[in-house]
């Protein structure tokens, strides 16, 4: 029985060398494979920083002093800002709110529109492409079963899928038709 | 594999037997059958004959087999190929960025590509061109439709390598190889751009390609700071100069306004702090472009700001008077001096516009008398007026980084270089001793800043790295002149450069330039002295016109009053809040005791 044991042994020795090598090289291997990725991501980060470089100093020399100048003159005009147009502090600040004499109109007014009516003339929304209207799922009236269901089956499309909820809206407002 | 190796041992095990057999067989061969042991013995040769060729195109393909496989392993196991560079060498730029104050990029490096013809390409007799020399030439025009047919066809006609076109895009350079021609190279090159074009040019300066393709700096900056700039342990970081972008910009901008408008032939201008010698802005028009690979031949590489000397006129007043009342010479700034024509050596001088037949200290130097700057000149001696301007760096090339640094003409008379009486009293009034916009300004700073002189400065002086200067001035007499130079843009000739609540203070002048044997009557020098504010200066600037004309924009006047002075009026408003000195109209420098010495007489 002596024989056959140590022989098993051998054996099961050759199979736990063989599996340790077997793991070093897979580590290796992976090792290498992270060590490549991260000489490629290197090569990557070299070439954006060349790519910003270059476009920092483009957008330099498009918007160099000179132009900027230019610019100024022939189309903006804008001028230094003169002595009396500084606030020295907050307290100056509020006090071109006060009213310039007793009695005086509030300088400060706020105006009001309302905007209650204007949301009744709502155009409604139609499809930029087709040109007719486009009724989303939520304002529909949920009169029959079907439209029930759609409704329901267009929410969980909203909900499961990947797409924006916009195009998923427009799914299920064909899904209807 | 060990099939092989055994296939192989078993057939060498066979040759060896084979062998055996040969080496016995000529005893064979003496008794009989002589014939067919012959053909057996030919066959066994022949035999032996390919199997050794085999085993040597075996033994061949298991030796590159093996190299392989360990090669692979050296690559799975070991990895990358050697000579791979480091993140920060790639990043590294080939000669280091020069930013202004503000870190705005002035000048920086980034690979490039150009187009050249090398003729030697094929390396034979025969044409470089595979097409025909008229049908490449249009291909390429296809591509870069400005360039001339003409100059294509004549750099193919060259014996030597030729530039075609010296910056190309890389699309471009796509395109060409797309030509297929070997001849036509794409070399990567490195290219030093200066985004803002000709801005601070003269500052910058611009590179030249040196031996194998290194940039190497000439004139401005980059060629003081060449060493730093290629230094690989120093150049990853940016180098900050002094000057702040958005101030050089108006500050050429108002000064190119200025030329064009009064046609003159030149300008320069300065931008100084007072307190650290930081130049903030330094101009020298016409400009060059550093961009152009010809920059060197412009002819407006000369710098007007520092290397330029000019003989500046009533400028030097402010000098003369702040001498005197260091000396104590001039106490009572209320006393009356004689205005009226002087007479020396046989020439009589007289005031451009006399204003009265006496004038006290305020309206010599509101209404630039000459006679009176002469009469205190003259009272205090050259001995005590030469050491101030001396003080003053006037008598040495003017004290900044760049090479270009003009030499001025420091009048020296006598055996020990002193001054005669005449000299005294011209260079008084800044005639007879030519400097350059910079000695001004410096000048101007230590007038004052309290009496401290400082040498101008390119580079960015850390707060606590300020120099301590030498003191010129009394910090007394530096307060006197703060409300006389003020003084002179409230009541006098400065009154165009007085910017709204920017408490300007500052003096003209106006000097004809020396030609030879005398002064050329129609040529002027005009130029505008000043600090900002005038409380607690923080800012001296100094415009200088170089032959300004009678314009309708300056009234048909050539003097600084009508050029120079405004060109200061216009920029120290848009230069001002940049540099954190607001406009205000209820802060002034306090002139109520000197007041009256003008108003008084109105």
């Amino acid at each position: 029985m002596t024989a056959p044991a140590s022989r098993l042994r051998q054996i099961g020795w050759i199979a736990v060398l063989s599996l340790c090598t077997g793991l070093f090289a897979v580590l290796s291997v992976q090792a290498q494979s992270v060590h490549s990725a991260v000489s490629l991501a290197e090569r990557q980060i070299i070439a954006l920083e060349r790519d910003t470089a270059m476009l920092e100093t483009e957008f330099q020399a498009r918007a160099n002093q000179r132009q900027l100048a230019d610019w100024n003159s022939v189309e903006f005009g804008y001028e230094a800002p003169r002595a009396d147009q500084y606030i020295d502090s907050e307290r100056q600040l509020a006090s071109l709110g006060l009213p310039a004499l007793p009695g005086a109109p509030d300088p400060i007014r706020i105006a009001r529109a309302d905007v209650v009516e204007a949301a009744d003339r709502q155009r409604p929304m139609v499809s930029p492409l087709s040109g007719e209207p486009v009724t989303f799922a939520s304002a529909r009236r949920a009169s029959d079963a079907g439209a029930v269901f759609t409704d329901a089956f267009g929410e969980f499309l909203i909900d499961a899928s990947p797409l924006r909820s916009g195009e998923a809206l427009a799914l299920s407002t064909e899904a209807t038709r | 594999m060990n099939a092989f190796a055994l296939e192989g041992s078993a057939i060498r095990g066979r040759g060896g037997a084979g062998s055996a057999r040969f080496m016995g067989e000529p005893d064979m061969r003496g008794t009989s059958q002589t014939g067919r042991t012959g053909l057996l013995h030919l066959r066994a040769l022949l035999l032996l004959g390919a199997r050794q060729r085999l085993l040597i195109v075996l033994a061949l393909f298991v030796g590159v087999a093996t190299i392989m496989l360990v090669r692979t392993a050296y690559l799975g196991f070991v990895g990358a190929a050697p000579g791979e560079t480091t993140l920060t060498q790639a990043l590294l730029p080939p000669r280091g960025e020069i930013t202004d104050r503000n870190g705005a990029p002035l000048a920086r490096t980034h690979p490039a590509y150009a187009l050249s013809f090398n003729p030697q390409a094929m390396e034979d007799e025969g044409s470089p061109l595979v097409g025909e020399p008229a049908a490449v030439a249009a291909q390429l025009r296809a591509i870069f439709p400005d360039l001339k047919e003409k100059d294509i066809l004549a750099a193919f006609a060259s014996k030597r390598r030729t530039y075609i076109r010296r910056r190309i895009l890389p699309e471009e350079a796509n395109r060409v190889y797309e030509l297929g021609e070997v001849a036509l190279e794409v070399p990567r090159e490195r290219d030093r751009h200066y985004p803002q074009g000709a801005l601070a040019a003269h500052i910058l300066g611009f590179v030249r390609e040196g031996a194998n393709g290194s940039l190497v700096g000439r004139l401005g900056m980059e060629e003081v700071l060449e060493e730093r700039l290629s230094d690989p342990a120093r150049r990853a970081e940016p180098t900050a100069l002094s000057i702040d972008l958005r101030v050089q910009g108006a500050l050429e901008d108002e000064l190119g306004r200025g030329m064009l408008a009064t046609d003159a032939k030149g300008a320069a201008g300065i931008v100084l702090d007072v307190d650290t010698g930081e130049v903030l802005a330094l101009a020298s028009l016409p400009q060059f472009d550093p961009n152009r690979p010809d920059a060197q031949s412009s002819p407006h590489v000369f710098n007007r700001a520092t290397n330029g000397t000019y003989e500046l006129g009533s400028t030097f007043k402010p000098i003369t008077m702040a001498a005197a009342i260091d000396a104590g010479l001039v106490r009572d700034l209320s006393a009356e001096w004689d205005a009226g024509p002087l007479a020396m050596s046989g020439r009589t001088f007289r005031d451009y516009k006399p204003k009265g037949k006496t004038l006290n200290i305020a309206e010599a130097l509101a209404y630039s008398s000459n006679v009176v700057t002469m009469r205190i000149a003259d009272a205090l001696g050259p001995e005590r007026l030469r050491p101030v301007l001396m003080d003053l760096g006037m008598n040495a090339r003017a004290e900044i980084e760049l090479p270009a640094r003009g030499k001025p003409q420091w009048p020296a008379m006598g055996s020990r270089g002193e001054w005669s009486r005449l000299t005294n009293m011209t260079v008084s009034y800044g005639h007879g001793i030519a400097v350059t916009p910079l000695h001004l300004a410096n000048a101007y700073a230590a007038i004052v800043n309290g009496g401290i002189y400082r040498p101008a400065t390119l580079m960015k002086v850390e707060p606590g790295g300020i120099e301590p200067g030498r003191r010129v001035f009394k910090a007394s007499t530096s307060s006197r002149m703060r409300q006389l130079l003020r003084m002179i843009a409230i009541y006098g000739t400065g009154r165009s450069a007085d910017a709204t609540g920017f408490r300007v203070g500052g003096k003209t002048g106006s000097a004809e330039k020396a030609v030879s044997g005398g002064y050329a009557r129609t040529a002027l020098i005009s130029s505008f002295a000043a600090a900002f504010p005038m409380d607690k200066p923080r800012y001296v600037v100094v415009t200088v016109l170089d032959e300004p004309r009678g314009t309708i924009a300056s009234s048909y006047q050539r003097t600084a009053a009508w050029n120079a002075a405004p060109i200061a009026g216009r920029l120290i408003p848009r230069i001002g809040p940049m540099l954190g000195v607001r406009p205000d109209e209820r802060r002034d420098v306090d002139i109520s005791d000197l007041a009256f010495l003008i108003e008084g007489r109105r």
